[in-house]
């Protein structure tokens, strides 16, 4: 256990190590998510100001926190963007996975990290970038498309703690869908088909407050909120401390949820791995 | 030219056999209907939560998107080849063979990727307009057809032109080319955004340099009767054909310059 935690740092740290060094490319990544971003904020912007029902805060959110809410949201987009690591995607493609598994560590934990890192270069590379140029918008005075100011210093604590659930949740759905993927024979068809339901139900298209009434209970118990959801709806003080901190729970259940299914599909496709030609 | 056709119709028959190998292929598909119909659900939450925007129902803006994801579908299906070009070929260095074939190189990289499960988006696309036009009581006349045949070719065209474009321009970068998305996957959301309330800036970028919304706002407006000059409904293939030839112009001059970077 204790070695398997060390050499799961160690690959963490060159991984994303490595992955730091496409700086060009990530800036061209980013110049796409600020274009998307800055589009949603303009159709927003009509909607809650052009639209027959003009809102000023519809469902508890402000025009002014959906457009933070889009903003910081990129932070987390890093997350449900590519479910399947795409090193460990060539791996059970072309059976080096068959290498991985003479290693010995435990393979989950081994990808565990593996598939970590790849979220963390993609939230310094991509998420934080586009961060960065919402909040200099604001600062340079466009106030009405730019990100604004975390609600209050407790929302920012929570936000800070609630994004690193969300980073954690990320990690842990990643590896549940790296586990699905082991030995299908399928393509890429039914995991990509959830990986898009899982950014519909993120938030990342709509902030979930939006959505219509009914669905408001199903959409908060539901595991993608805890994506981007939770830590947007926390920075922007969309929610009241105490609703926040229930969010934050469900985050932590679907975590240790997704981390005990991913292990044990992965316990039982492990043991059925064919490997062909050598 | 009559031979060329027939081997880019023979890559894309191999393209498919070999996709079809696959158990989920079928899935694959379904995968891309259900991206296609999720996109715009954001507009659809957005208009039950709001209501309309003055004149904007939820079935004009579907039309506009529906008409520029089926011109951009159609133009993925077939060429997208261009798109994949910089990763698959350039950077492998596997460019300098098809240099060696006694082929045109445009039938080459075209054909070079074709997967079935690009179909669905731009018949989905189609479907979709004529869905909504029959909502909104627009009349099938010839002319409206013509219209709307014009636009979609002019559509083909541009899309085509940009992936040109991106193959162009990876003889001179190489790595780094993801803003283009902002002109492919990208475009088409701007139509999401009622035009009279949309920036002047980000109008007229896609209308005077990549015509985007020529090949589908002007058309459906010419159809539907939204107010726009019936002329300009008939500008799109004009607009797609002069687009193209920029890009080809660009990527003759990659071609030049082009040197090897593979083993």
């Amino acid at each position: 256990m204790n070695r398997t935690l060390k050499t799961g740092l160690s690959i963490f740290r060159i991984r994303a190590a490595e992955g730091l060094q496409y700086r060009l490319a990530a800036l061209s990544g980013a110049t796409v998510s600020i274009f998307w971003v800055l589009i949603e904020v303009v159709v927003l912007t009509v909607f809650f100001k052009y639209s027959d029902s003009m809102g000023g805060n519809i469902n508890g959110m402000t025009l002014a926190q959906g457009i933070s809410y889009r903003w910081v949201g990129e932070l987390m987009i890093m997350l449900p963007a590519q479910a399947v690591d795409s090193d460990l995607l060539k791996k059970i493609t072309s059976g080096d996975i068959g290498i991985e598994l003479c290693r010995p560590l435990d393979l989950y934990w081994h990808w565990f990290s593996r598939t970590a890192a790849g979220k963390v270069n993609s939230f310094v590379m991509r998420g934080s970038i586009v961060f960065a140029f919402g909040a200099m918008l604001s600062l340079l005075g466009f106030r009405s498309v730019g990100a604004g100011l975390p609600c209050s210093p407790l929302h920012f604590v929570l936000f800070i703690i609630s994004l690193f659930w969300a980073f954690l949740f990320s990690t842990a759905y990643g590896m549940f869908a790296t586990s699905i993927r082991i030995g299908l024979e399928w393509g890429d068809g039914p995991i990509n088909l959830i990986t898009v339901t899982g950014m519909v139900l993120s938030g990342s298209f709509l902030p979930l407050q939006l959505w219509p009434d009914f669905m408001q209970k199903f959409l908060r118990l539901q595991p993608f909120a805890s994506y981007m959801d939770t830590p947007a709806r926390l920075y922007v003080g969309s929610t009241d401390i105490r609703p926040g901190l229930f969010f934050m729970a469900v985050q932590l259940a679907w975590i240790a949820a997704f981390v005990v299914f991913g292990r044990m599909i992965m316990k039982r496709k492990v043991k059925n791995v064919i490997v062909q030609g050598g | 030219m009559l031979k060329e056709i027939k081997i880019y119709f023979k890559f894309i028959k191999m393209h498919i056999l070999s996709g079809l190998e696959y158990k989920g292929w079928w899935m694959m598909c379904v995968q891309t209907v259900f991206i296609v119909i999720t996109d715009p659900i954001s507009v659809l939450l957005l208009f039950s939560r709001f209501g309309g925007i003055g004149e904007w129902t939820m079935e004009r803006i579907l039309l506009i998107y529906a008409l520029a994801v089926a011109s951009f579908g159609l133009a993925e299906s077939f060429c997208r080849g261009f798109d994949y070009f910089p990763w698959k070929m350039i950077q492998s260095g596997d460019f300098d063979r098809l240099l060696l074939r006694p082929h045109s190189l445009f039938t080459q990289v075209a054909g070079s990727y074709f997967h079935l499960h690009r179909l669905p988006r731009p018949i989905t696309g189609i479907i979709a307009v004529i869905w909504l036009l029959s909502r909104m009581n627009v009349p099938f006349s010839p002319l409206n057809f013509i219209i709307l045949a014009l636009a979609l070719a002019g559509g083909v065209l541009t899309y085509t032109g940009v992936f040109i474009m991106t193959s162009g321009l990876a003889f001179f970068t190489i790595k780094g080319l993801d803003w283009i998305y902002i002109f492919t996957n990208a475009s088409y959301q701007v139509t999401r955004c009622p035009i009279d309330y949309m920036p002047k800036l980000l109008k007229n970028a896609f209308t005077f340099f990549m015509p985007m919304l020529v090949i589908s706002y002007y058309p459906a407006s010419a159809v539907c009767g939204w107010g726009e000059p019936v002329f300009t409904g008939f500008l799109a293939l004009p607009a797609g054909v002069a687009f193209l030839g920029f890009s080809v112009a660009i990527w003759k001059v990659g071609v030049r310059h082009y040197k090897s970077t593979g083993s």
